[in-house]
């Protein structure tokens, strides 16, 4: 029997549920016009809709284990900073950990420093070569599967052959009994991500960091490893400010996605830092690695995800290059960098730099013209000049002002005087020090300006309105005592907030034109 | 624009806190307590409406694209576990483009089989794709009751037809999806 039209089928189907019980055979025998086929089978989904019970009623029931999976669960154990080490965490796949003391091959496990889907890491001494190493227990399934064993040595012995200060290197995979071992260097120190944690880093900074990144990515493309999960977690800092990444190509077995899940327990990369073309599983390649890349950059930065970042408008965009391009055109990424970023969040990986190495020299080349003086011909310039102008004057002009307080300190009973002047002081030597850090960065390191910029902006506003109100105070509690004190008290105040209040963010705004209205 | 590459950008972020709220309620509760997809996502709504209401300002459009996450990291969990299952030798799954493909291969994370009396969300993925080649609508009202817990109201505003044509919709794509289980 051919299966009847569909749109027939269901014209009778949902016809029969408006009919009274008794009467839908007879309905479905005129409806149909004699079409015994039709009548079947529409009687038999009927017979199946009458019985169904709950079927699918209730909406599926999700074991939270299933949804959980990398970067949430905490990749490292914040609680033990010298230990702190990332691993993809699924939470899944658990086995009981090995208790320090375990004794496997000439491996003695000291502690466990991290946990994830793909396994646990553990701190552990080498009794052959009497060095630290990490261990990274892999799942128990993995040992007991020999393609997946296969598939893992093949990985790992690629991962091994990169040798590179920057990426951490691969010992050994060791098979002991049904442990299946993944045996690294071990780097103390913290993650990227713990950095993060801290506050945005600066553009200087994190280009050096990401120049680090990128040759790490370029020698393990020479090697035929693409990362495919690099993200803050994955990268470390040593203590000596030293950038290793990590994790290469271990956790992603090579072969059909759903081959890594199985090994992994994890997804394959943590969706925010995923290209494109891993969403849609086609194929991946080193330039994937720099996809990520960009937006480590730009996150650290910009201390958010770029495409999380709730100012721009992927939800009207949605993932055009423009939109792309657009969440990462923000004020607080210097346009070189933001130029670096733009190019690496190409949808199409054929539109990024074409290699690791490419990457590094674009870095290289904005590190060179960061710190140097600003481009001549900038229209903005003499608006900044003025901003620079404005900011050295109010620096000094607030330091004049400490003269008629202490004179004024004497005037005021003997503790409001002595609060009066610690206030004026304070908020002068506070004040006056941002904006000549401001100035000082304005000259020196220009692109760094707007990244210091949204960090003092609002200590300098909470500076400037106490030493307002300070003024104010201070000559409304003179009074009449010295009334000539009193008024330039008084008008030195008003004077003080009509400048930052008015004055400034006009100058503001001519020398940062692009920026949103703000005051700094 | 269109929908597929809109929940492309979006999904990410469901699906993310999705795994979020999963693991809160995994810190909280004893293991092997299950979560009901409904609450799950009005939650997950929730949360992403207070963060980012730019993206988020129409509640069927994230709906829907919360129901199309659901299902599509509980079906690659499903056959991830399958495939260990079957001894680590899986199949190459080949992706419906009009599916917008694979989350990233959400991939499993337990190795246990699935609770006895639950419906295979393999199969019923399976089916449901068979299903959405001659009746999409109704394919996509089991998507989103099923998978995203929502009402038939709710469905309604997603589908953009009257809640009556949902029940009579969803009512058949049950029966026919019963058979098909079977």
């Amino acid at each position: 029997m051919t299966p009847p039209p569909w749109g027939r089928l269901k014209a009778l189907f949902q016809g029969a549920l408006d009919q009274p019980p008794g009467e839908v055979r007879a309905w479905l025998r005129q409806a149909a016009g004699g079409d015994e086929d039709l009548i079947r089978e529409a009687e038999a989904l009927l017979q199946i809709h009458e019985t169904a019970g709950d079927f699918l009623e209730q909406p599926v029931e999700v074991d939270p284990e299933d949804l959980v999976g990398p970067a949430e669960t905490g990749p490292y154990d914040s609680e033990s900073d010298a230990a702190s080490y990332p691993a993809d965490v699924g939470a899944g796949i658990s086995r009981p950990g090995l208790e320090p003391g375990t004794r496997l091959g000439s491996y003695v496990i000291l502690e466990e420093i991290g946990r994830g889907g793909m396994g646990v890491v553990y701190l552990a001494e080498d009794e052959r070569l009497r060095r630290r190493v990490a261990i990274k227990s892999l799942p128990a399934v993995v040992g007991r599967d020999a393609g997946l064993r296969a598939r893992l040595r093949r990985e790992a012995r690629a991962a091994a052959t990169i040798s590179h200060p920057a990426v951490a290197t691969v010992y050994a995979l060791e098979e002991i009994d049904d442990h299946v071992l993944l045996v690294t260097e071990y780097i103390p120190g913290r993650t990227l991500r713990d950095e993060m944690a801290r506050g945005p880093i600066a553009p200087s900074r994190a280009l050096k960091i990401v120049a680090d990144i990128a040759e790490a990515l370029a020698a393990a493309h020479d090697a035929g490893v693409v990362h495919r999960d690099l993200k803050p977690e994955n990268v470390m800092i040593t203590r000596g400010g030293a950038v290793k990444v990590v994790d290469f190509g271990i956790a992603h077995v090579e072969g059909p996605s759903i081959t890594r899940q199985t090994v992994s327990g994890t997804i394959m990369g943590t969706p925010a830092y995923m290209a494109p073309e891993q969403f849609v599983g086609a194929g991946v390649d080193g330039r994937a690695d720099l996809y990520a890349a960009g937006l480590v950059l730009s996150e650290m930065i910009m201390g958010q995800h770029p495409l999380l970042a709730e100012h721009q408008d992927v939800g009207a965009g949605f993932l055009s290059a423009e939109a792309l391009a657009k969440a990462v055109s923000r004020p607080e990424l210097p346009p070189p960098i933001a130029h670096v970023v733009a190019r690496c969040l190409q949808l199409d990986p054929g539109a990024r730099y074409g290699s690791a190495r490419e990457l590094l020299h674009a870095i290289e080349e904005i590190g060179s013209s960061v710190g140097s003086a600003p481009v001549s011909g900038d229209p903005r310039n003499s608006a900044r000049w003025w901003w620079e102008f404005h900011q050295a004057v109010t620096a000094l002009a607030y330091w004049l002002l400490v003269i008629p307080s202490w004179t004024a300190r004497g005037v005021i009973d003997r503790t409001a005087g002595r609060a009066f002047f610690i206030v004026t002081l304070g908020a002068v030597i506070v004040s006056s020090t941002l904006r000549l850090h401001l100035w000082f960065t304005s000259r020196l390191y220009p692109a760094e300006l707007r990244w210091v910029r949204s960090r003092v902006r609002r200590a300098v506003q909470a500076a400037d309105w106490l030493f307002v109100l300070a003024l104010v105070a201070g000559g409304l509690m003179i009074g009449e005592t010295r009334a000539p004190l009193a008024i330039v008290l008084v008008s030195f105040g008003i004077g003080t907030a009509v400048a930052f209040l008015v004055i400034e963010p006009a100058t503001t705004r001519a020398a940062f034109r692009s920026s949103t209205v703000e005051s700094s | 624009m269109s929908d597929s590459r809109e929940a492309a950008v979006l999904m990410p972020l469901v699906y993310d806190e999705l795994r979020r709220i999963a693991a809160g309620y995994m810190r909280r509760e004893r293991p092997g307590q299950t979560l009901q997809a409904t609450a799950l996502v009005n939650e997950a709504f929730v949360r992403l409406a207070a963060e980012r209401p730019r993206h988020f300002e129409n509640r069927t459009h994230f709906l829907a694209i919360a129901a199309l996450s659901m299902r599509q990291i509980l079906v690659q969990r499903a056959r991830a576990r399958h495939a260990v299952k079957r001894g680590g030798a899986p199949q190459r799954v080949t992706l419906d483009d009009a599916r917008l493909g694979d989350i990233g291969g959400a991939g499993v994370s337990r190795l246990g089989g699935s609770r006895p009396g639950a419906i295979d969300v393999e199969a019923l993925d399976e089916a449901l794709t068979r299903l959405a080649a001659f009746d999409a609508e109704q394919a996509r009202i089991v998507e989103l009751r099923y998978f995203g817990g929502l009402t038939v109201e709710e469905v309604a505003e997603v589908v953009g037809v009257s809640p009556a044509t949902v029940k009579r919709q969803w009512a058949m794509a049950r029966a026919w999806l019963k058979r098909a289980l079977e």
